[in-house]
């Protein structure tokens, strides 16, 4: 004890460490009526680690060539001791993450919480939820299977419905007229080096604006939030509230060990739920397999690609319905902040989720 | 004063010039190249596609079948569905084109017959040579 105190001494004098404890987790004080799903973003959080660490771990046997990631991976999950467990950690991670991060944002809508001050936080957030997406399709090519270099070829194929910067486009994805090994080289670079750094900055923002503007109250039952002029910023200490640490800390805890249980039973119970059989050929450039079905998160915006037979509509709709996405916080300027006094949005929400499961549901048969 | 916007103006034009000037570069080393192979000739010999029967090739790096239409001779079309990029099969039963991956269908001189696929498959110039047929 004597030494963790002459420790903590040999830090406070160098970094602060006391005044740090003090003022981030005693003296930031979280609002009473928060629950668990605010500990969502702090899940998100943790899936990025979980899927960095993982990664590197794989990048140790990956190799980035068309001729050998195959095997290499397949090597992965035989020869390298334990390299299964962590193959298996990044992929049901990855699925798990986008879950949490949809999650999350689902929860942050619900509660509208990216209601002014708070529209840059929505916006960085949203950002980072499309990063994600490209993090999962880059991803999805790199083992080189059938399934990836079918799937790669269909998504690359969308941009040249476009007119004139279409073909452009593509090719700059491909490297070349269609997937080959420098598509697998150029999306191997943005999985593991372009994209990372994106992330971190965005996730730097993200924080930063929570942590500047405090978290929101649950604008169910009693609420806390004050009414002041639009243009004024009072930083929410909530002065009512709990400390950050333990009370909200203990949520978030939770929450980490409920996403780790829920991981650890896919790879115990359901070791193939993320493999469908064309994970298990090779990729062959000369034979495309009976059925092709991007990832689960893809599926509402791939079948609705698919119903409307004008291919540009169709790619117009996806980008138009992406950009609402992201400025939605100043689209929806009402100051309500509770659903349950907003009939008109909690429609559009109840028919959004409806459609999107409909789409998704059909895009799997 | 004068002096400051003076250099302020021409610390804007220099530094905005220096980092425009690495857009052009920055375009044309992420596109690449345009594909190298042209019209590469491809050679079968005739007894090698009978009536009904087919041959898949590799024509300028990408797939192609040569089929053999009962009643209407010798063709050759680019395997590549025109809507995003899946590989066509030839469905000798049915004698349609059926693309695996949505379902798109075409006859077997490439136009659609149904599905989502836009446009027919481009058909490749082919000539029947004494018993050589010569595609390209
Ligand atoms: C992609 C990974 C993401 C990470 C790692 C992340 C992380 C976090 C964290 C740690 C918090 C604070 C605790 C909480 O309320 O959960 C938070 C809050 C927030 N997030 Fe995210 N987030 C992500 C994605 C998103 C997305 C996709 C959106 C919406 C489009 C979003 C919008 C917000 C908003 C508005 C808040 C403020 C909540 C409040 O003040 O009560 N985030 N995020
Ligand atoms: S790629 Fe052939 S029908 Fe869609």
């Amino acid at each position: 004890m004597v030494m963790g105190e002459k420790i903590r001494n040999w830090l406070d004098v160098r970094i602060g460490l006391n005044e740090l404890i003090r003022t981030q987790l005693a003296e930031y004080r979280v609002p009473k009526n928060i629950n668990v799903f605010n500990a969502l973003g702090t899940i998100a959080f943790v899936g990025y680690l979980i899927q960095a660490i993982s990664g590197m771990f794989l990048m140790i046997y990956y190799i980035p060539h068309s001729d050998h990631a195959f095997k290499s991976v397949q090597d992965i999950m035989t020869i390298a001791p334990y390299g299964w467990l962590f193959r298996q950690m990044h992929v049901i991670g990855s699925n798990l993450l986008i879950a949490a991060v949809i999650l999350h944002m689902v929860t942050i809508f619900l509660m509208g919480n990216y209601k002014r001050p708070r529209e840059l936080t929505w916006i960085s957030g949203a950002l980072m939820l499309l990063l994600t997406f490209t993090f999962g399709l880059s991803g999805y090519l790199l083992p080189w299977t059938q399934l990836s270099y079918w799937a790669t070829t269909i998504v690359t194929s969308i941009p040249t419905a476009f007119p004139v910067v279409g073909e452009y486009i593509s090719r700059l994805f491909r490297g070349g007229d269609y997937v080959s090994g420098i598509t697998l080289t150029r999306f191997f670079a943005l999985h593991v080096s372009i994209l990372p750094p994106l992330f971190l900055i965005l996730m730097a923002v993200h924080v930063a604006l929570i942590r500047r503007i405090g978290l929101s109250a649950t604008p169910f039952g009693k609420s806390d939030e004050e009414k002041r002029p639009l243009t004024e910023f009072r930083k929410k200490t909530h002065p009512d509230g709990y400390p950050y640490y333990p009370y909200l800390v203990q949520k978030q805890a939770l929450m980490v060990i409920v996403y780790f249980m829920v991981m650890f039973a896919f790879i115990t119970f359901a070791p193939t739920f993320f493999f469908p059989e064309a994970t298990t050929v090779p990729a062959d450039p000369f034979r495309t397999p009976e059925t092709i079905r991007p990832e689960w998160y893809f599926l509402a915006p791939y079948q609705m690609l698919k119903l409307i037979p004008n291919k540009f509509l169709g790619i117009s709709m996806l980008i138009v319905v992406a950009f609402l996405f992201v400025f939605w916080p100043f689209l929806d300027t009402q100051k309500e902040k509770n659903i349950f006094r907003r009939p008109v949005l909690r429609w559009v929400f109840i028919s959004l989720m409806i459609g999107w499961v409909i789409l998704m549901w059909w895009g799997k048969r | 004063m004068r002096r400051r916007g003076f250099l302020k103006a021409l610390l804007t034009f220099f530094g905005t010039v220096s980092l425009a000037s690495f857009a052009y570069p920055l375009v044309r080393f992420f596109a690449p190249p345009s594909s190298s192979a042209v019209n590469e000739k491809v050679v079968l010999a005739k007894q090698e596609i009978p009536i009904g029967g087919s041959k898949v090739i590799v024509f300028n790096d990408k797939p192609a079948i040569v089929i053999n239409v009962p009643g209407k001779g010798l063709i050759a079309l680019s395997k590549v569905c025109t809507h995003l990029g899946c590989l066509v099969e030839y469905d000798k039963d049915k004698n349609r084109l059926v693309c695996p991956c949505h379902a798109g269908t075409y006859d077997l001189q490439g136009n659609v017959i149904s599905g989502p696929p836009p446009k027919s498959l481009p058909k490749i110039p082919l000539r029947v040579d004494g018993e050589q047929i010569i595609i390209g």
